[in-house]
């Protein structure tokens, strides 16, 4: 494990003296450890904020989150509820009074897409995501998931930080926290957002919060002009060359040694000098990374980028919802293989009309057909690609939605929000294949067992679980608590470890 | 008990009572207190500690209940009585006879002897609540201060480095005190003046800029985090936020004292009523995150909307409590605090303090002449309009019920040509084959001549009259509700023309029909805008003589959108249509009736009276018009409001009934709860707010101001001398300065912080000008960075001693102001609404704050940072590459990254790339083409000096080979730019 990533923290020389200890450390750290440094009791108190140990042996070294924005519906995709079929269009009775976002109470509506079998398990998909009926013998499937909210930012962010406020480190910065990079050019936690736009709270879904900064993640843009911010000089900065730049780099190393001279014992005077080095050095990595263009001809037509059409319809349809996913899929596994620890993806951001997102208040088959289809290809091709690589048996694939969506219909086309049951699915890393943990009831309203349903606290537990962490030890101190990414929550969910 | 004791006494009619400490203590201790005791407290429930056993609990205190064993839940749960919860939840239940001698303990009272729970630690012993005590100065020293510091740093036998030389010493003090570097010449002329006070000369120049106010509102606005958007889903703009920040600049500048300021944040408009700093300040507590989508599509009534408010509170209780009195009080919302003393009660009855307010727009004059104007010509026309109800009531009385119908006729005549209420309007459809039905009751069956259908009209989509208009409907009579029996059709009308475009009503002979209901049921829906609906403006049942027997009639229908006041079924019958008939000419025969039928009747004297009143309350109002237009703050304020967002203005700013909440689930209410504040100073401040139960809202708020604002309150006095001394030094003297818990630091030099409070708070009369004055004038302030000290490194590298300054890092709006002044580009100019480096597409639903698209040669931009406008779902990327505050987290101290990514932003973003460009354009005017001349002024400008032979000769060479504005890049891009010795 190295800590020598620009993104991350720049490693001086030597090792650090407490004062840089402190200095570098920001947050939360230096006031523990001045207190307990006045008090000559040290330890006890460092323990609790360092980076723990690994706790169990790791199954898993990196993550790829896909995250579908708006709230994916399970009953249309993965979660078969053969009873819609047969009360399609009768009047909806939850046997309870029901509160929604928006009223949708209206009959029920059946899964708008057939379902079928697919692999050994037996595993229904609708048809829409039957690209990955090849996969399902790796995926544990998750149906009896719940979440504390069926508003879209405060879900969204439960999902992203474990917490309802904003505020908080998303779930790559405590994996960055926890375990530092692999890579010594590259960012250790990479967000691919919708290229349309930000999911809802926006860069509060994977930025560090109290966390040093060198744990947010970093957004890439992959395939526009300028993906990574700050990468290359803005336009404004028409007077450089090349030649410049060479030259002006050595000036400042100069300058800055002999400024550092007579203070040396200032740590941050070296890092800033080494963060500019590492910087040149991400300059010349980053380019490659993005690069897919040199990828064979049997992996581009894998994910469906062997064809690069020069116009979309300006109405949503499979053919762009594929190739821009499938685009971002390309790029997590390329960011994964060169070191990168977590990679999120997201899926729909557009909210202007006609929408392409996931939040289907007025017609499912409209929206989630295209998002669906774009989804599953590239999925799938991920986990292929990855598997013929060796690296899907220590990568994580994590599909996740802030909550789904509700058996009876909107308007007739349309599904409301259903905080209250909801699918995510893992695959890879550790994950049992071909299991489905969880039920929702008859309908795919509530969880089977309303008493023992999966939150997202859980998933947070057992995605650090299998990347050899204890989430209850996983911890920062600040305002007054030992934050965690689970809160005070969680369980790992041992029937779906491998 | 032995056999023949337990015989002996039950004999005699006497058992001997439960022996708490021999008989109850060991089996809590062996079976309960792993998971409640001392270590854990699940559930928040803990049977080591009496009161908490007997009180607490998350879910179901109290869990006992002394005298009834068999309603005490502590039972319930050891017996396996209650399905979900058997107690212990691991390894064999307790034993029946355990089981019974619980029982029996609590059946006799619980007794619970003081001694057993003695071995708990009391939670008020803490440093930070006991009360301040003002220590006398350890020596005689010019500066207090330096006695208590080289006191401590003697104890470990380390003196004090020597003070910093002129040009350091002016640089630190100007970027610490203005946030900007010194301008060269003032810094030369500081270096070569004699004058033995010329530092504190220096000192109080810097205090009386403008530009004070601007460095040290930033850092409060860390603390309070201000932006100018709501975060969460959509994060919409605030464009009246920046009211407050001008205010905390303002506050400042004016060295506003700190009780005042503390007070008007918090209850600015009950305290310091028809003040400007009174409204604005009460942006404080609107400054954090709100969830729009939780307030605005999701009512009160709803899970959701519940929890979007109880989070609403929990901000501005967060922001109360950990701004001023650094505690962390939220840890207390699902239980009690872990560590502190703020029992789960203190936490809710905070929230009640705050729970009649909103965050919304509030409308003030910023000019206390015209505050007051305005409000007594408010209380004028009131006063007017009182009188005249009163005279209205008794000509009305006197009328009695022929007045009444004229006025009912009237309101409907004189509302008909624009009527707010148009009608009765389905739900929508997707489909256009459905079918909607509306009915009146006439409340007893009534012979009916004719029904008369008037349309509505509406410019929604276009349309117009004709609006909702079904294509094809039926009229059916029947004295059966649900139009199951006895059904007489009156019209099946299959004219997709009838009701478009003409907004006439239209009639339909019923042929003297007998019914008590009369149903209209549309077969074919019109077309609205890619949906369809069914919508009436009225429904008529004349009888034969022509008079409306529906007119006020009971509406039900299918469904209907119940949008008031513009949609609802009762607008079906209101009289209230387009087009109604002659309505002008009614109207004047009507107010002629009205004239006629009060002259009759009205006494003299309130005719006369009344005539007066008609006269002033025009003058009254139009005078209230000329006023000039009010501004607004982004504040608390009691909001009146339409949809799911109303707020607690209908009831008159009444507050919300607060509940203790199990867990801090809003679907778990438990007992009320009362304002209050916190019970943690015990009896150096009481909880007690002293409030009358009819107290208004307001009362609360300025009860728990001057709570916090008392000079018994040991957190507030010292949590801001702390604040103010963290700014200073780079580190607090508690060095949490949010918390003063026992999860935060404790102090380095206790004894100087109390003295610096009690200072502050009684000699300085919290005055921060003063406080700041006394700080930097210190010779611990005025230390050189840079000294070695091997000894005091060994002991104290991190130097929390000061046996030197500490050299720092500028923060971000240090750095972008200080590249703006170098480059000459700074624009001073202060106030108003916060500068846009980000251009907004889509700014109709969810605005995207493209940042990238900014021209960074745009002079808009070229301000102050503090008056930027802050954006909470996408923050300034070079900002917060440099560590900015993160307005969605209360800041108290920040983060001081050094990463790569920073590292491009220094080199590579469009603003430093353009003012580098800028810098080398105004080197090239001050200092024209001589390359010597032109490095020696650019490295003053930005570094506070000259080069030395060896920079000059390297700087000059690059310059020669790459032009002037690489060479500036590169002096911005230098250490010694970003940091302060």
């Amino acid at each position: 494990m190295s800590h020598g990533s620009p993104f991350h923290r720049t490693a001086a020389t030597r090792p650090l003296s407490r004062r840089e200890f402190l200095w570098q450390s920001g947050g939360g750290l230096g006031g523990i450890a001045l207190a307990s440094m006045l008090s000559r009791d040290a330890s006890a108190l460092l323990d609790t904020v360092s980076p723990p140990p690994l706790a169990v042996a790791p199954k898993a070294k990196r993550v790829v989150q896909l995250f579908m924005s708006g709230a994916a519906s399970h009953l249309d995709l993965f979660d078969f509820k053969p009873d819609l079929v047969k009360y399609d269009g009768k009047p909806s009775d939850f046997g309870e009074k029901v509160e929604t976002f928006q009223d949708g109470l209206g009959p029920w509506l059946r899964p708008v897409w057939n379902f079928k079998p697919h692999g050994a398990c037996g595993k229904m998909l609708g048809e829409t995501v039957e690209e990955l009926g090849a996969h399902v013998d790796d995926i544990a499937f998750i149906h009896n998931m719940t979440s504390r909210s069926g508003v879209h930012s405060i879900a969204t962010m439960l999902a992203t930080t474990g917490y309802q406020l904003p505020g908080f480190p998303g779930a790559g910065c405590w994996v960055s926290y926890g375990l530092g990079s692999l890579n010594e050019n590259l960012p250790t936690f990479v967000v691919l957002p919708d290229h349309r736009g930000m999911p809802s709270n926006g860069v509060k879904n994977w930025d560090s919060a109290f966390l040093p900064n060198e744990h947010s993640g970093t957004v890439i843009y992959p395939g526009t002009a300028n993906p990574i911010d700050n990468l290359h000089p803005h336009a404004a900065g028409r007077f450089i060359s090349e030649s410049s730049e060479r030259d002006a780099r050595a000036l400042l190393a100069e300058l800055n040694r002999r400024h550092e001279a007579p203070r040396d014992d200032d740590a941050r005077l070296d890092a800033r000098i080494k963060s500019y080095e590492l910087a040149a050095r991400m300059q010349l990595s980053a380019p490659e990374v993005l690069d897919t263009a040199g990828e064979p001809e049997h992996v581009l037509r894998l994910y469906g980028l062997d064809r690069n059409p020069a116009t979309w319809d300006a109405n949503i349809n499979d053919a762009e919802e594929s190739y821009v996913f499938a685009q971002k899929c390309l790029t997590a596994r390329r960011l994964l293989e060169r070191g990168v620890r977590f990679v999120q993806v997201w899926s729909g951001n557009d909210n202007s009309h006609p929408r392409r997102n996931w939040d289907s208040h007025e017609d499912i088959r409209r929206d989630h057909g295209p998002l669906s289809r774009g989804m599953a290809r590239g999925a799938a091709a991920l986990i292929a690609d990855l598997k013929q690589r060796g690296m899907l048996e220590d990568t994580l694939v994590l599909w996740t939605t802030e909550f789904g969506r509700m058996p009876s219909s909107q308007g007739g086309k349309g599904r409301d929000h259903n905080p209250f049951v909801f699918t995510n699915w893992m695959c890879g890393g550790g994950v049992r294949g071909g299991v489905t943990y969880g039920e929702s009831d008859r309908w795919g309203y509530k969880p089977l067992d309303r008493k023992n349903p999966t939150t997202m606290y859980d998933i947070h537990a057992t995605m650090l679980h299998l990347l050899g962490l204890d989430h209850t030890k996983l911890t920062w101190r600040q305002n007054g608590a030992d934050r965690r990414l689970t809160d005070v929550h969680g369980h790992v969910i041992s029937p779906i470890l491998a | 008990m032995s056999l023949a004791a337990f015989v002996l006494a039950a004999a005699s009619g006497f058992v001997p009572p439960v022996d708490f400490e021999r008989e109850i203590a060991p089996i809590f201790a062996a079976r309960c207190l792993d998971c409640h005791g001392p270590s854990k407290q699940r559930s928040g429930y803990r049977l080591d500690v009496a009161s908490i056993a007997r009180t607490g609990g998350e879910l179901s205190a109290p869990n006992i209940i002394a005298g009834d064993a068999a309603a005490s839940f502590l039972i319930r749960y050891v017996t396996g009585a209650d399905p979900d919860m058997q107690m212990p939840p691991r390894g064999e239940p307790l034993t029946e006879g355990e089981i019974a001698l619980l029982r029996r303990w609590i059946d006799e009272g619980a007794s619970w002897p003081e001694s057993a729970s003695a071995r708990v630690a009391d939670p008020l012993d803490w440093w930070s609540l006991k009360p301040i005590v003002r220590a006398t100065p350890p020596a005689k020293s010019p500066n207090a201060i330096d006695a208590f510091i080289a006191q401590r740093l003697a104890r470990d036998g380390l003196p004090m480095s020597d003070e910093a030389d002129a040009r350091t010493l002016c640089r630190r003090v100007t970027f610490d005190l203005t946030g900007l570097p010194p301008p060269p010449e003032e810094l030369e002329s500081f270096v070569a003046d004699t004058h033995p006070a010329k530092y504190e000369r220096l000192v109080d120049r810097l205090l009386a800029s403008p530009r004070y106010g601007e460095r040290w509102a930033r850092h409060w606005l860390d603390v309070v985090h201000y932006a100018d958007t709501h975060g969460y889903d959509k994060d919409k703009p605030r464009p009246h936020a920046w009211p407050y920040r001008d205010y905390v600049i303002r506050a400042l500048n004016d060295d506003k004292p700190f009780a005042r300021f503390l007070e008007e944040q918090i209850a600015g408009d009950a305290l310091f009523p028809a003040t400007r700093d009174g409204v604005e300040a009460l942006g404080f507590l609107a400054a954090g995150p709100w969830d729009l989508i939780g307030h605005e599509e999701v009512g009160e009534d709803k899970i959701d909307g519940k929890i979007a408010r109880h989070f609403d509170r929990d901000d501005m209780v967060g922001n109360a409590l950990g701004t001023f009195a650094s505690v962390t009080v939220q840890c207390a919302q699902c239980h009690d605090h872990k560590f502190d003393p703020v029992p789960q009660r203190d936490y809710y009855a905070l929230q009640a303090v705050f729970a009649a307010v909103d965050r919304a727009d509030k409308r003030f004059d910023a000019d206390a002449d015209i505050a007051s104007k305005r409000a007594s010509l408010t209380a004028e026309i009131a006063r007017i309009q009182a009188e005249r109800a009163a005279i209205e009531q008794r000509t009305a009385h006197a009328c009695g019920p022929d007045l009444a119908a004229i006025e009912r006729e009237l309101h409907a005549a004189e509302r008909a040509d624009t009527p707010a209420e148009f009608g009765f309007h389905s739900e929508i459809a997707a489909e256009r084959q459905g079918t909607k039905w509306v009915q009146v009751d006439l409340g007893e069956p009534r012979a009916i001549a004719s029904v008369v259908l008037a349309p509505c009209s509406d410019g929604f989509n276009g349309i117009g009259d004709g609006f909702g208009f079904p294509r094809r409907f039926r009229i059916e009579m029947s004295d059966d509700p649900a139009f199951e029996r006895g059904v007489q059709l009156v019209r099946e009308s299959t004219d997709a023309s009838l009701g478009s475009p003409k907004s006439a009503p239209i009639a339909f002979d019923a042929h003297g029909g007998n019914a008590r209901y009369i149903r209209v049921t549309a077969t074919e829906l019109a077309e609205r805008k890619d949906d369809y609906i069914f919508a009436l403006a009225e429904l008529q049942a004349l009888d034969a003589s022509g008079r409306n027997l529906a007119a006020g009639a009971a509406v039900t229908s299918l469904d209907s959108i119940e949008m008031a006041d513009r949609w609802r079924r009762t607008n079906l019958t209101d009289g209230i249509y387009p087009g109604a008939k002659h309505a002008a000419a009614r109207t004047a025969e009507l107010r002629l009736a009205r004239e006629q039928l009060r002259a009759r009747l009205e006494s003299a004297t309130d005719t006369a009276r009344r005539s007066e009143l008609d006269e002033a309350l025009p003058r009254a109002t139009s005078a209230l018009a000329a006023l000039p237009p009010q501004q607004l703050v982004y504040a608390a304020t009691i909001h009146t409001g339409s949809g799911a967002f109303v707020g607690t203005g209908a009831q008159g700013g009444k507050p919300r009934e607060i509940r203790l909440l199990a867990r801090g689930q809003v679907t778990q209410p438990g007992e009320l709860v009362e304002p209050a504040a916190l019970s943690l100073l015990g009896p150096i401040l009481p909880a007690d707010l002293g409030l009358a139960p009819d107290a208004p809202e307001s009362a609360r708020r300025a009860a728990l101001a001057r709570w916090l604002s008392d000079a018994r309150n040991p957190l507030v006095w010292r949590s801001i001398v702390n604040r103010v001394w963290h700014y200073h030094f780079g580190r607090g003297i508690v060095d949490t300065p949010n918390d003063f818990g026992r999860m935060g630091g404790t102090p380095s030099h206790p004894e100087l912080l109390d003295w610096l409070a009690a200072t502050f708070r009684d000699d300085m009369r919290g005055s921060l000008k003063s406080l700041h004055r006394l700080i930097v004038t210190s010779a611990a302030y005025r230390q050189r960075s840079d000294a070695t000290n091997p000894a005091a490194a060994a002991i104290d590298r991190g130097n929390a001693l000061l046996w030197r300054a500490n050299a720092r890092k500028l923060e971000a709006e240090a750095i972008r102001d200080s590249v703006l002044a170098a480059s000459g580009s700074l624009d001073l100019s202060m106030g108003g609404p916060g500068f846009h480096d980000f251009v907004v597409e889509q700014p109709e639903h969810s605005p995207h704050y493209r940042y990238d698209r900014a021209d960074p040669d745009d002079a808009a931009t070229f301000r102050r940072s503090v008056y930027r406008f802050i954006v909470r779902s996408q923050m300034q990327p070079f900002m917060t590459a440099l560590d900015c505050a993160d307005p969605s987290m209360r800041v108290d101290r920040r983060n001081q990254s050094l990463s790569a990514n920073q590292a491009l932003a220094y080199l590579n973003s469009g603003f430093m790339l353009a003012q580098s460009a800028r810098f080398a354009a105004r080197v090239e005017r001050d200092a024209g083409q001589d390359p010597r001349a032109q490095i020696e002024r650019a490295m003053r400008l930005a570094l506070g000096r000259g080069p030395d032979d060896v920079e000059r000769a390297s700087l000059e060479r690059f310059t020669q080979r790459h032009g002037l504005a690489n060479t500036c890049r590169v002096i911005l891009n230098l250490n010694e730019f970003s940091f302060v010795d």
